[in-house]
């Protein structure tokens, strides 16, 4: 067989497989199907520049005013068109007067040393100036073109473009771009104003948001503002749409904005109680002897069947001492046998009942235990998350070995990369689990979610179990749990995730 | 720089009442005013000159390193102001604090509190630290 018919095979074998994975099922709209569907553009700056300008010449052909100045209205109006036409037509002077492009009260000229002159002062450097060589906004107070230039290089040098105000006393009469360009000297400075500008634009765009990657200069799209997440395709980097900030689902912005603050707050509380105390995880096998030591040596833990040191090395939680063979959970440090059955219970906080009649110091202690529960699985997932990924790089090296042994092809062993990423995936979401339940009320609800957090954390150790031991002939095993993972994800998110 | 001549000009043939600011000999861009220091930075007139108390002043809005809370001197600066209209501005905050707009907290606190005895304690700074010397 020729390299090209190879090739030709392998996509048809992908079209029947891959494509039409799920054939049988009718085509549905993929928004009902994946709770996190998000649509977004990923725009380049002439792109946006483009979409910003069509805008623009809208708006001056509906309204008839110079783009320069529609530029402005979009600008303090949050490019509400809609809104602007109609408050235009309205009342216009209204309207110009509230963004600050017409002043207040009515122009007046500037009387002040022009008796009997012939020629006008500039106020502010206090040389003549001859009438075309002066210039003034709506508001009527005039300056040198010097003077005006001198003012923008020193306005543009502290950051501002659009905000640009007149130079007169308390004048707050803004500076549009057809007024200030042309007076600026230098081409590098003219540059700078289109560039702050421009952010300007973006940042007063409803639809709009820079890509927080650094250094890079993607502007994202979206139709409605919603905090889901978002993949910039420059750069790669992930976030939610609506804060900007790590993506969190199925916990909300201000949920996780209050939970990353109390962690910063609390962390090294946190730290200083889980260093000073051996008692961190109450438990059944408390009883069994000193069961995790902390501090410097956060992956060693003893295990709780023979007592041998056991370091963690991977991201599973499901350990297995290589010594006794007792499976436990790193977590609780508790029996396997009792996470794989139905009740999970490790993700779950047990509050005592009878709280409200403890004392204010014991109220405290729980509070503090409970957030120190969530916490500690919170911080337990992001290090697993790290050393899955370096599970990653010992499964390419594994894949290489096999194949180089002749032990199948490359195409047989990429499904472990697709479980990799999916375990990634789906430890992300589980991670940020913990805050949701944290701020969670009690209840059925909470019972509910915890319970299914339960069942998603137990699959994802499964999963994360089989990928670090797989073998070729697990494959179809492992494409089972995939599924199972994925499916206890999208149920959590679908009953979970409000946004 | 020529704007800046020709307001110190204008400043020494017509002072403003009740102020003294004089040009330094070796720096044109610097002003000694009575307890106070003036100076016009590089971008004078579109920036705004920057402006000291040289001795201890007991005042809401004036801190203890002589610094002072006025919004001209910020963001209210217009290029259309001059030295003269600085020096009138300051006047005017120094007869008529804001304690609601405070730099000096516990400064502000009794002039709200009591004015008298603050106003008391500033005559004394007055006579202790500006006219002692």
């Amino acid at each position: 067989m020729s390299d090209e018919e190879m090739e030709f095979s392998d996509d048809d074998y992908d079209d029947y497989y891959g494509g039409e994975y799920d054939g049988d099922v009718d085509h549905v709209d993929p928004q009902k199907n994946d709770p996190e569907y998000f649509h977004v553009a990923c725009l380049t700056d002439t792109e946006v520049e483009r979409l910003l300008n069509e805008s623009v010449e809208q708006l001056s052909n509906s309204i008839q005013v110079t783009p320069s100045l529609a530029k402005l209205l979009l600008h303090m109006y949050n490019w509400n068109q809609i809104e602007i036409v109609a408050g235009y037509r309205q009342d216009c002077h209204k309207m110009l007067t509230s963004v600050h492009i017409k002043p207040a009260t009515p122009p007046q000229q500037m009387t002040n040393n022009q008796q009997g002159e012939s020629e006008a002062t500039c106020p502010v450097c206090l040389a003549p100036m001859s009438p075309d060589y002066a210039s003034h906004l709506t508001c009527g107070h005039t300056f040198c073109k010097d003077c005006w230039s001198m003012h923008f290089e020193v306005q543009i040098k502290q950051g501002m473009s659009t905000g640009i105000e007149c130079m007169g006393n308390s004048c707050q009469v803004l500076a549009p771009e057809d007024f200030v360009v042309p007076l600026l000297k230098r081409p590098r400075l003219k540059e700078k104003y289109q560039q702050y500008a421009f952010s300007d634009y973006v940042r007063s765009h409803p639809q709009l948001r820079f890509c927080p990657g650094p250094n890079c200069n993607i502007v994202i799209q979206a139709k409605e503002c919603r905090a889901k997440r978002v993949t910039c395709t420059a750069c790669k980097s992930q976030f939610c749409y609506k804060c900007g900030g790590d993506y969190h689902a199925p916990t909300d912005c201000e949920t996780i904005r209050c939970w990353l603050t109390k962690c910063a707050d609390d962390s090294e509380t946190a730290n200083y109680i889980s260093a000073h105390t051996k008692d961190v995880n109450i438990d059944s096998f408390q009883a069994v002897g000193p069961c995790k030591t902390v501090g410097e040596y956060e992956e060693i833990a003893y295990c709780p069947k023979c007592h041998i040191c056991i370091e963690k090395n991977g991201g599973c939680n499901h350990m297995q001492c290589f010594n006794c063979k007792h499976d436990f959970c790193w977590m609780c440090l508790g029996c396997w046998k009792t996470h794989g059955s139905e009740y999970y219970e490790c993700s779950r906080y047990k509050e005592n009942p009878n709280i409200a009649h403890e004392s204010a110091h014991a109220q405290a202690r729980e509070a503090l235990k409970k957030y120190l529960h969530y916490y500690e699985r919170w911080e337990n997932h992001s290090k697993s998350l790290k050393l899955e990924e370096e599970t990653l790089a010992k499964i390419r090296e594994r894949i290489q070995n096999k194949v180089m042994a002749g032990t199948g092809t490359w195409i047989d062993w990429q499904y472990l990369l697709d479980a990799a990423a999916l375990l990634a995936r789906c430890r992300y979401t589980l991670q940020n689990t913990y805050p949701f339940a944290y701020y969670l009320e009690s209840g059925p609800r909470k019972d509910l979610f915890e319970y299914q957090q339960a069942q998603l954390e137990a699959e994802i150790e499964n999963l994360s179990w089989k990928i670090e031991r797989a073998e070729m002939t697990d494959r179809g095993d492992l494409e089972n749990q995939m599924d199972i993972v994925e499916k206890r994800r999208t149920t959590l998110l679908t009953d979970f995730l409000q946004v | 720089m020529i704007a800046i001549v020709m307001e110190t000009q204008r400043l020494m043939a017509e002072p403003v009442p009740g102020i003294s600011a004089v040009p330094d000999e070796t720096n044109a861009r610097y002003f000694h005013v009575v307890v106070a220091e003036l100076f016009l930075p590089e971008e004078y007139p579109m920036s705004a000159p920057k402006v000291r108390f040289m001795t201890k002043i007991y005042h809401p809005n004036i801190d203890k390193l002589g610094r002072i809370c006025l919004d001209i001197l910020k963001d209210k600066w217009s290029p259309a102001l001059q030295i003269r209209t600085v020096l009138l501005s300051i006047q005017a905050l120094l007869s008529a604090p804001n304690p609601d707009d405070p730099l000096a907290n516990d400064v502000a606190e009794l002039w709200k509190v009591n004015e008298s005895e603050a106003i008391r304690i500033a005559r004394e700074w007055t006579r202790t630290y500006a006219m002692g010397n």
